[in-house]
């Protein structure tokens, strides 16, 4: 090496050395500009754990393992009883009912703008998507608060009483007296509002898809519906279970529109037309006003939070390897 | 005459009698094609005999890949894009808007100029397309795939691993795989797009040798940039410039004595 770069010393009409060592400072400042932005990441993610710890510790003390499946939540009892287990519950439901509802109907508006939507009103619909999301999540509330509420407590649940009035678990579910505000209520909101994500993302890794892959398919005498499930869908898997993985995530710690809507009752009921709370919900409601031991209780459920959205994500990664392994990659 | 000439002349076995004419098998009359404003294919007339290889020649964009995407409607995909004239598969008009495209598309098989295994296991790949079709039982469906993946020359190298995906394979294999994969349909036609410009000569030569083999059975269109290979594989040879069909004839003859000055002058390498 010694000898090359004696040569191209010899043979430069300027200092090609020094040239290069500028470069190298320069190499060196983007080495460490870089690694601590990376850096920055965990002693963020640290920080925030750490003191949610130190916050939740009282309450850890007091309750023990056993707040994970008390149910009561009386914070202004001598001494409080607090329970993590109504919103728990109702954050695990509400966010699985707009996940059933918001991942077929985000699919299908992404399989349709790529696959089946003449060309004039692509842009259209696209655009009322990407509006969808940005619209603030207060609006959400207040929407789901005097329309979307009066109408399932008016017409929609009477309806399924009706239907479903004896049949064995589905007959608990939708029974219960009408309320405007009810887990239902903010499951359909989070639907929507997730909807954009689950659309938007699958839109885009649908673009992905070598259009030779699809014609190859189509060569083979597929229908469209059979070109979109057998090739694109799995072709795209990865990046569609990313796009729910996000939408779940914001699901789980949607607080602002679910808080108007969701009703802040502490009592689990089986029907899905009560009202409930969220974890993110009973945080938003009570943190002001709250002290000492309340106090920390509402901290250790924002440290369960975490810790929920941390294991749906793990959940989410092991079923993508899983899957991978299945399809013989 | 270059060196060229001499080189693709000597393939074609010297004194070697052209088959005797077939019945055509598809049959294009004043056939044109449009890509929006853009006039593609001009007054288009031939026939692609039954059980013959026939190979389309020509400088890129001439309008052969187009052709071949009209026999199977492949261009419906995609708005914007017309085809006027006539076009019969025995007495089918494959230009009916009515016509049934998957049906046809399972009549005309395809392979393309990059390999395009489905994202599922190569035993799926073959059993995927004959499911469109028929239903069968587990030991027919395995018999099925045995037999598609023997003709697509696969086998052996495939039959322990036949649960691995299909994108596990190298190229020419997984190029093999999509032949296997179109024979596996039962086709009339087979049309192949360049197969063998994402492949590595060896894997070329096994895919002309494969071409040669499915000749027997089938009705078949090659689009190739590579003249050696039209020479070796068909019986035909069409070339085509600037969205006209130039020369059509029997593939010796266009080889050695073409009676168009253009496509004397491409194929001695003179321009394309």
């Amino acid at each position: 090496m010694a000898v090359q770069s004696d040569v191209i010393d010899d043979a430069g009409p300027y200092d090609r050395a020094k040239a290069l060592s500028a470069f190298k400072l320069g190499d060196v400042t983007f080495y460490w500009i870089t690694r601590l932005s990376a850096i920055s990441v965990l002693l963020i993610l640290g920080g925030i754990i750490i003191s949610l710890i130190v916050g939740a510790f009282p309450a850890m003390k007091e309750y023990g393992i056993s707040f994970l499946w008390t149910q009561r939540w009386a914070p202004s009892a001598d001494p409080p009883v607090l329970g993590a287990l109504g919103p728990m519950y109702g954050t695990l439901v509400t966010s699985f009912i707009a996940m059933l509802i918001a991942i077929p109907v985000g699919l299908g508006i992404a399989i349709f703008l790529t696959e089946l939507c003449p060309q004039w009103l692509r842009r259209p619909i696209g655009i009322a998507v990407e509006l969808l999301a940005g619209i603030p999540s207060i609006i959400y509330g207040m929407w789901g608060f005097f329309v979307l509420g009066p109408f399932l407590a008016n017409t929609f649940q009477p309806f399924m009483i009706r239907v479903f009035d004896g049949v064995p678990v589905l007959g608990a579910i939708f029974a219960g007296p009408p309320s405007y505000l009810s887990l239902f209520n903010a499951a359909l909101i989070l639907a929507i509002m997730v909807l954009p994500f689950i659309t938007s993302i699958s839109v885009d890794v649908f673009k992905t898809v070598p259009p030779v892959l699809k014609e190859a398919a189509y060569g083979v005498g597929c229908t469209t519906w059979e070109v979109v499930r057998s090739v694109v869908i799995p072709y795209t898997r990865v990046g569609i279970i990313g796009g729910v993985m996000l939408a779940l995530g914001r699901a789980l710690g949607e607080t602002m529109a679910v808080t108007f809507i969701i009703g802040n009752s502490f009592r689990i009921s089986s029907s899905i037309f009560a009202p409930g709370t969220t974890i993110s919900a009973a945080i938003a409601s009570e943190f002001a006003e709250s002290d000492g031991l309340h106090q920390s209780g509402l901290i250790l459920l924002g440290l369960l939070l975490f810790v929920l959205t941390f294991f749906v994500l793990a959940a989410a990664r092991l079923m993508l390897m899983r899957l991978e392994t299945k399809a013989g990659k | 005459m270059s060196e060229m000439s001499v080189s693709v002349s000597a393939t074609v076995h010297p004194g070697s009698q052209p088959l005797p004419e077939a019945p055509a098998k598809v049959t294009a009359r004043n056939l044109n094609f449009y890509y929006g404003e853009h006039h593609a294919l001009k007054n288009i007339n031939l026939a692609l005999g039954t059980n013959r290889v026939t190979a389309f020649i020509g400088p890129s964009g001439c309008g052969k890949s187009t052709l071949l995407r009209i026999f199977n409607r492949m261009y419906d995909l995609y708005p914007g894009q017309r085809a006027t004239g006539q076009l019969l598969l025995d007495h089918t008009n494959i230009l009916d808007p009515k016509l049934d495209l998957n049906l046809l598309r399972a009549r005309v098989g395809m392979v393309f100029q990059k390999p395009t295994p489905f994202p599922m296991t190569i035993y799926e790949n073959i059993a995927f397309g004959i499911r469109l079709y028929e239903k069968i039982s587990k030991p027919e469906m395995d018999d099925r795939v045995e037999k598609a993946l023997r003709g697509g020359a696969l086998w052996n190298e495939v039959k322990d691993k036949l649960n691995a995906s299909g994108l596990s394979l190298s190229g020419g294999q997984q190029q093999r795989l999509c032949i296997a994969r179109t024979v596996a349909v039962r086709p009339e036609v087979i049309l192949f797009d360049e197969p063998c410009s994402a492949l590595d000569p060896i894997s070329t030569a096994k895919v002309e040798e494969l071409i040669q083999e499915l000749s027997e059975n089938y009705t078949i269109a090659i689009v190739t940039h590579n003249m050696q290979q039209a020479a070796r594989v068909s019986d035909k040879t069409a070339f085509m410039y600037l969205g006209e069909l130039i020369e059509f004839d029997d593939t010796s003859k266009i080889f050695t004595s073409p009676s168009d000055r253009r496509t004397q002058d491409y194929i001695t390498g003179r321009f394309g």
